[in-house]
């Protein structure tokens, strides 16, 4: 915000000096489109992307990208959203999927429809229909989370096991990978935080559930892909295969540094692993392990995020433009960002394109683009609801416990009991 | 002699227009938010979606196992806490108080210096600090204290004792002062006077130190006490996890009642009026709290 006042002067005292004329051209120059997101490896430099395309056919507008972490985000939204003050709130932020909801419903009338602009019908239904509300369409849908088991080739070979070994996991052959791992190499096979919730809600999400039915009540008890995901989690933690991580940035030192042989999450974190350049051909991808519940396949999704306008913005037609032009028409810029930053896109159309089919040699040759579009295709649809971060604390309060003898049921009984009194 | 009608309402005119703007200031500031909380309290919803629901939100109190966790964490901090650091605090003035000590001032210094720092700052120093393979546990296994690291962050137990070293190492230097400021008014003569009728060291202090500094001990556990029933920023910042779930420590063990508000407003579907309701419940507390001390502590008649 300081910085579009300081071009406002400016533009106010070039006016001054030069006269009317001057001072209609300097305003049309002070269009700034303020850009809140999190990930400097992902988000952050695709939008910076976006917005270099952008502005090379639009002079006259300036991107502002305000690098957050995801919480802080959040809650800076939140607090703007909820105190009614547009000055506090970006021009475009960047919201999660399980939370949109959240904010389109909480806040009416404060994100701005783009059902009239955009044409929807060439993305992935389902990130088009978790931004719909009322038959308005209020997002610009970005990045799909779509999960796969990245791994250290090195560690895992020094303990014995093949890529070949790596495919077609259950979790208990994953853990026993892990012993043998730790045996050989003396590293862990994870890192592992047990206040986050992530790793419960991609194997839930594999065995095709999520902690709401389809008509968003809630689903804890007799949820039989939540007690698989629960079971998973308390034998890592007795098999002590992990290393404690406490909060994100901590979790993503333990796989950059190379302390760890395994990372089980979004395709999103690619760029994360690809910034350690001298790691290259050390690293492989798998489809993720799978759980012994009906129905559960070996692909999931973890976050994936969509671009919100704020109805409040004063350069709310830029906005608009600038998400419309690059991510709903652009199908290079998608090529690019997919090869840059691992970042797959839900613009249907992009799909086709030759990135995908290109291997890497980050991952030793691998066309990992055309293994994450498979299991992009194979990931159980589930009702986010609106409560997720409420459930999410409920599971993140007992999972501590379940590494210090607490019974999965226990666990269950005790989420059911707070999320119910959260969720209202 | 008393000013004439015309003239003392000149004055009362003078007087409202040097006082006016701060009353007004504060009926804005002050008493409208509070009068609007309590209204809040009584309202539920999602959002800036409100309706009135009359007690609800206190029904929904004593049904909720998160709000009943962050209060009995709450009440331990300040039950373990506050003693350890009055205590504490009372121990060092008394010895800086001592005349013969060398380098007073120095030592007064440093101990109040903590107390100067921001509290997010120095709860990102503590956090950087006790991570396991922080500087702390280096040192505790270098020096053969401890044979594994200590699970400062990932374990219950030891999030909580993390948190209330935390807050007593910013906060008793500057009870210390307090104690120290009393100190000076108590009359040499009584210790004097002590010493010659051969009253041990250890009885002058419970018997006359103690005593006298009695208003200045009640006046530092109340507010010590009201601190920690709003205690946030170490809760949030030092242990707090920045994942979506957003526990405050391992199982929300340092979850307090001002981290649960926090997170009833925003970072979970905002519910201004149940995290209302929430916040007066610290304001009930720290009223019952204070009349309790300052009835234990009232001067008897003999």
């Amino acid at each position: 915000m300081q910085s579009r006042d300081r071009i406002r002067l400016k533009s106010a005292l070039g006016a001054a000096a030069f006269g009317a004329a001057l001072f209609a051209a300097g305003l049309a120059q002070a269009k700034t489109i303020t850009v809140w997101c999190w990930d400097p490896n992902f988000n952050v430099a695709i939008m910076k992307e976006a917005g270099a395309r952008y502005t090379k056919a639009h002079p006259d507008v300036t991107i502002e990208i305000v690098d957050f972490s995801k919480p802080d985000v959040e809650q800076k939204l939140q607090a703007g959203l909820a105190s009614g003050v547009a000055e506090a709130l970006p021009d475009i932020v960047l919201i999660e999927d399980y939370g949109a909801q959240k904010y389109l419903q909480s806040f009416p009338g404060s994100f701005a429809p783009l059902s009239g602009t955009v044409d929807y019908s060439g993305f992935a239904p389902y990130k088009v229909e978790l931004m719909t509300l009322d038959g308005e369409v209020y997002g610009m849908p970005f990045d799909s989370g779509v999960t796969g088991l990245f791994y250290r080739k090195d560690y895992i070979e020094a303990a014995g096991y093949t890529a070949a070994d790596m495919q077609n996991l259950t979790w208990d052959k994953f853990i026993e990978i892990g012993k043998a791992v730790e045996a050989k190499t003396g590293k862990k096979m994870l890192g592992y935080d047990t206040s986050d919730a992530g790793l419960t809600r991609i194997i839930m999400q594999s065995a095709g559930q999520w902690y709401f039915d389809k008509e968003g009540g809630l689903a804890i008890e007799g949820n039989a892909a939540l007690k698989a995901a629960l079971d998973v989690q308390k034998k890592i933690q007795e098999a002590g295969i992990y290393k404690p991580a406490t909060g994100w940035n901590d979790w993503v030192a333990k796989f950059t540094s190379g302390d760890v042989a395994a990372v089980v999450t979004g395709v999103w974190i690619t760029g994360t692993i690809k910034a350690q350049a001298e790691q290259s051909g050390k690293w492989g991808v798998a489809p993720i392990p799978t759980v012994d519940v009906p129905g559960a396949v070996a692909a999931s999704n973890l976050g994936g995020s969509s671009w919100y306008v704020l109805a409040s913005s004063d350069v709310k037609d830029e906005a608009i433009d600038l998400l419309d032009t690059v991510y709903a028409k652009d199908v290079d810029f998608y090529q690019t960002i997919l090869q840059d930053r691992g970042a797959v896109g839900s613009l249907l159309a992009a799909r086709t394109g030759a990135a995908y089919d290109t291997p890497d040699a980050f991952f030793g040759g691998e066309k990992i683009w055309q293994s994450f579009s498979k299991w992009l295709g194979e990931i159980p649809a589930v009702n986010y609801g609106i409560f997720t971060n409420e459930v999410d604390a409920a599971v993140a309060v007992q999972l501590p416990k379940l590494g210090k003898g607490e019974s999965v049921d226990a666990a269950i009984e005790a989420i059911a009991a707070q999320a119910k009194v959260q969720v209202q | 002699m008393s000013p004439r009608p015309g003239l003392r309402r000149y004055y009362d005119i003078n007087g409202w227009s040097f006082v006016g703007p701060a009353v007004a200031l504060i009926l804005l500031f002050m008493a409208y938010p509070i009068v609007w909380s309590l209204w809040m309290s009584f309202q539920q919803g999602r959002g800036m979606r409100l309706s009135f629901a009359g007690f609800g939100n206190i029904i929904r109190l004593t049904q909720d196992p998160v709000f009943q966790l962050a209060l009995g964490n709450t009440v331990l901090f300040f039950v373990v806490q506050v003693p350890i650091m009055l205590t504490l605090a009372l121990f060092i003035a008394v010895l800086l108080d001592d005349p013969h000590l060398k380098f007073r001032g120095l030592l007064r210094t440093l101990i109040f210096l903590p107390c100067v720092m921001s509290l997010v700052v120095y709860s990102v120093l503590f956090k950087s600090m006790f991570l396991l393979d922080g500087i702390v546990n280096q040192t505790l296994l270098a020096l053969a204290i401890v044979s594994e690291p200590i699970p400062w962050m990932s374990d219950p137990f030891w999030a909580r004792v993390l948190l209330i070293t935390a807050i007593t190492w910013r906060w008793t230097g500057y009870n210390m002062i307090f104690y120290l400021a009393a100190l000076q008014n108590i009359d040499k003569s009584i210790y004097e006077a002590s010493r010659i009728d051969g009253v041990p060291s250890y009885a002058r202090f419970f018997r006359l130190t103690v005593p006298m500094l009695k208003p200045v001990i009640l006046f530092t556990t109340v507010t010590s006490t009201i601190g920690t029933l709003q205690l946030f920023d170490e809760a949030r910042n030092i242990v707090a996890s920045d994942t979506s779930a957003g526990t405050a420590g391992p199982g929300d063990s340092v979850l307090t009642l001002s981290v649960y508000i926090y997170n009833l407003t925003f970072r979970f579907m905002p519910n201004f009026g149940y995290a209302a309701t929430v916040s007066y419940v610290i304001v009930v507390l720290v009223a019952l709290l204070a009349f309790v001390q300052f009835y234990v502590a009232r001067e008897r008649d003999r």
